[in-house]
């Protein structure tokens, strides 16, 4: 009975809540995006000599791939380390938790300069990290500078973008499933496979997907520990618009980033509203075939 | 109209948010310029843009407060990078707000008449000045010369290199190297002077030739995407020999790191004040400028930096530091090498591009 003069009278107000983070989107978002593209396809007039050259220039390619695998590789070390650690989240009592969410906070609020930083002194040349393979025997492994530097300091740098929600989601998951299943004669394994992988998905998703668009445009991290020969494509973007002042060619680079990132993004979550491909496919095949 | 000193509040918050906030930080430049417009002796601010940290200091320090002391109506808000690709957005956007920019000769002369003012300089006196000091679009400053270095202690006493061959030969020499990838610190011509050609013989730089010889020493080179990062990588122990400007050794030394420099031949590049095109101050910004190529200010800088002069009347009293980095003095024994600022200008963005290829492939 009431729910129809509730729809009748909420649109209008709950439209309006939306106005000011429109407003600030299109304004900061929106409207420079559009000149970048506008700018790569109109220098000097109508052109797609900007996009072309970027297939050919010989670098872009290698380091948009040198890129996408480090982006990979980061979100595969983030999930692997921060799967565990949310769920021990939602296993321990409240203080507990509250303590393991301010482990997670702490280098979220702490400087991304000051934690970079920090890896420059761990990795460096002589630094704790080469001092103990030079005590294993192996002295000349020096990460900074290197893409594996870069790596390492990334997923350091990205893990709490996987752990927050991947904390929220599995925080939310009926844990009473999982005792039916048990009840059921399922073995804990299959239990967690079967009901609780799925419901965690969600969260999954979103981690995957934060964690790897993030890091596919990260600077800092790169430009701090990395090195003009190993550069990412961020670098490549600042030299392409602070040196060579190509701001057609920096914006198409960006666009083809946004445009790469966007397509994984809108498959990620045409598949992954049911987790990953793979994981999707094997465990609804299960089901049918049983 | 906000008071001045509110107006300028304002300014220095907005420069430190960045771009993001470009259209109110117009409006404050709109205010300089109600400033300039009233004659040469209104009251003016003007919008200094240097790199920052030390040499920013000293520039402060040399140029900017004797000129306020003798033009008490100008004073300075000082920011800092500066960054050309910012001199576009601000010449495109219509809102120019820098006054004087530091900058690679080549850099403005490049964007000279688009981005950059060009200059009347005719009035200054260029009797003692270095050849190429006045340019079109800009006013050298000071000479950097990047010699060759090495930690002492990296090689047996009396061992070091002693030629830029040298640097290039890792069997005789072992050890890290560290470059600067900036094309103003050398990182093509060394590796050609390495190769054999002659020190007149450099412009037009043969830049395939020199990326093949530097891919000779790639394996056990650190590449420093600008002078602070290898400074602190020296600092560091990182690496053991490098090619780093005067400037930035002079800290070094200072700090009681034992350094020694390689006088065989020695690339040295001029350092420039640009105007950007539309400044709101540009009639006091092209004074000031003009004030810092004379003896005093020049001998000055050369004092607190390290810097080579651009002024020959120029005396400065080195202390024993700087006197180690002395490019025109009597430290160097070997030969000097001035980079040539109209090549660079011609070729530098394929130059550029070419080195970016190279190093990211």
């Amino acid at each position: 009975m009431t729910t129809p003069t509730r729809t009748r009278r909420t649109p209008r107000p709950g439209w309006l809540l939306l106005v000011p983070a429109l407003a600030l989107l299109a304004g900061i978002l929106l409207v420079p995006l559009f000149q970048s593209l506008l700018r790569s396809i109109g220098t000097p007039e109508f052109t797609l000599d900007h996009y072309a050259s970027l297939f050919t220039d010989g670098v872009t390619l290698t380091v948009l791939g040198r890129t996408a695998m480090t982006a990979v590789i980061v979100t595969i070390v983030t999930f692997l380390l921060g799967y565990p650690y949310a769920y021990l989240m939602t296993r321990v009592g409240p203080r507990l938790r509250g303590v393991l969410l301010v482990i997670v906070l702490i280098p979220f609020w702490t400087s991304v300069m000051a934690r970079n930083y920090a890896w420059i002194v761990l990795l460096q040349r002589g630094g704790p990290v080469q001092s103990v393979f030079e005590f294993f025997g192996a002295g000349d492994i020096v990460f900074q500078g290197s893409v594996v530097g870069v790596t390492i300091a990334m997923s350091q740098v990205m893990l709490p973008f996987m752990v927050l929600p991947l904390f929220s989601t599995l925080g939310g998951i009926d844990r009473k499933l999982l005792l039916a299943a048990r009840g059921l004669g399922s073995s804990p394994l299959v239990a967690f496979w079967k009901i609780y992988w799925p419901l965690s998905r969600g969260g999954v998703v979103s981690g995957l997907i934060l964690v790897f668009t993030l890091s596919l445009g990260f600077y800092v991290t790169p430009a701090l520990l990395g090195s003009p020969q190993q550069s990412l494509i961020a670098q490549l973007l600042a030299q392409r618009t602070t040196q060579l002042l190509d701001f057609a060619g920096a914006g198409a680079l960006g666009i083809l980033v946004l445009v790469i990132t966007l397509l994984l993004v809108a498959w990620a979550n045409r598949f992954g509203g049911t987790i990953s491909a793979i994981g999707v496919a094997s465990t609804s095949r299960t089901k049918e075939t049983r | 109209m906000v008071s001045r000193s509110r107006t300028l509040t304002i300014t220095l918050g907005l420069v430190a948010v960045t771009g993001l906030l470009s259209g109110c930080a117009g409006g404050s430049a709109d205010a300089g310029s109600t400033g300039a417009a009233g004659g040469a002796d209104a009251p003016a601010t003007i919008t200094f843009v240097g790199y920052g940290g030390g040499g920013q200091d000293a520039q402060i320090e040399a140029w900017q407060k004797p000129y306020t002391e003798a033009n008490p109506n100008v004073t300075f808000v000082n920011t800092s990078p500066p960054d050309v690709a910012q001199v576009k957005a601000q010449v495109e956007s219509g809102s120019v707000q820098w006054d004087v920019m530091a900058t690679a000769p080549y850099a403005a002369q490049q964007n000279c008449g688009t981005l950059f003012e060009k200059l009347d300089l005719s009035a200054i006196d260029q009797t003692d000045l270095v050849e190429g000091t006045v340019g079109e679009c800009y006013l050298g400053n000071w000479i950097n010369a990047t010699p060759i270095a090495y930690r002492t202690d990296a090689f047996p006493a009396g061992e070091g290199p002693t030629t830029v061959a040298d640097f290039f030969d890792t069997e005789k020499f072992p050890g890290q190297r560290g470059i600067v990838t900036n094309l103003q610190n050398g990182i093509l011509e060394y590796p050609l002077l390495a190769d054999g050609v002659a020190p007149d013989n450099l412009y037009p730089l043969d830049v395939d030739r020199a990326l093949d010889k530097l891919d000779t020493i790639r394996d056990v080179t650190t590449f420093a995407p600008n002078v602070g990062a290898l400074q602190q990588a020296v600092e560091a122990d990182q690496v053991d020999m490098f090619l780093l400007p005067d400037s930035r050794l002079v800290p070094l030394l200072q700090g009681g790191m034992d350094l020694t420099i390689v006088w065989d031949e020695t690339v040295a590049s001029l350092n420039a004040f640009a105007i950007p095109k539309g400044a709101p101050n540009k009639d006091a910004a092209v004074d000031f400028i003009s004030s810092v190529v004379e003896p005093e200010q020049v001998a000055k800088i050369s004092e607190l930096l390290g810097v080579a002069p651009v002024n020959t009347a120029a005396k400065p009293q080195l202390d024993e530091f700087t006197k180690q980095v002395e490019v025109y003095g009597p430290a160097n024994t070997g030969g000097t090498v001035l980079q040539d600022v109209d090549w660079y200008a011609d070729n530098f963005n394929d130059v550029s591009t070419k080195l970016t290829t190279w190093l990211a492939g």
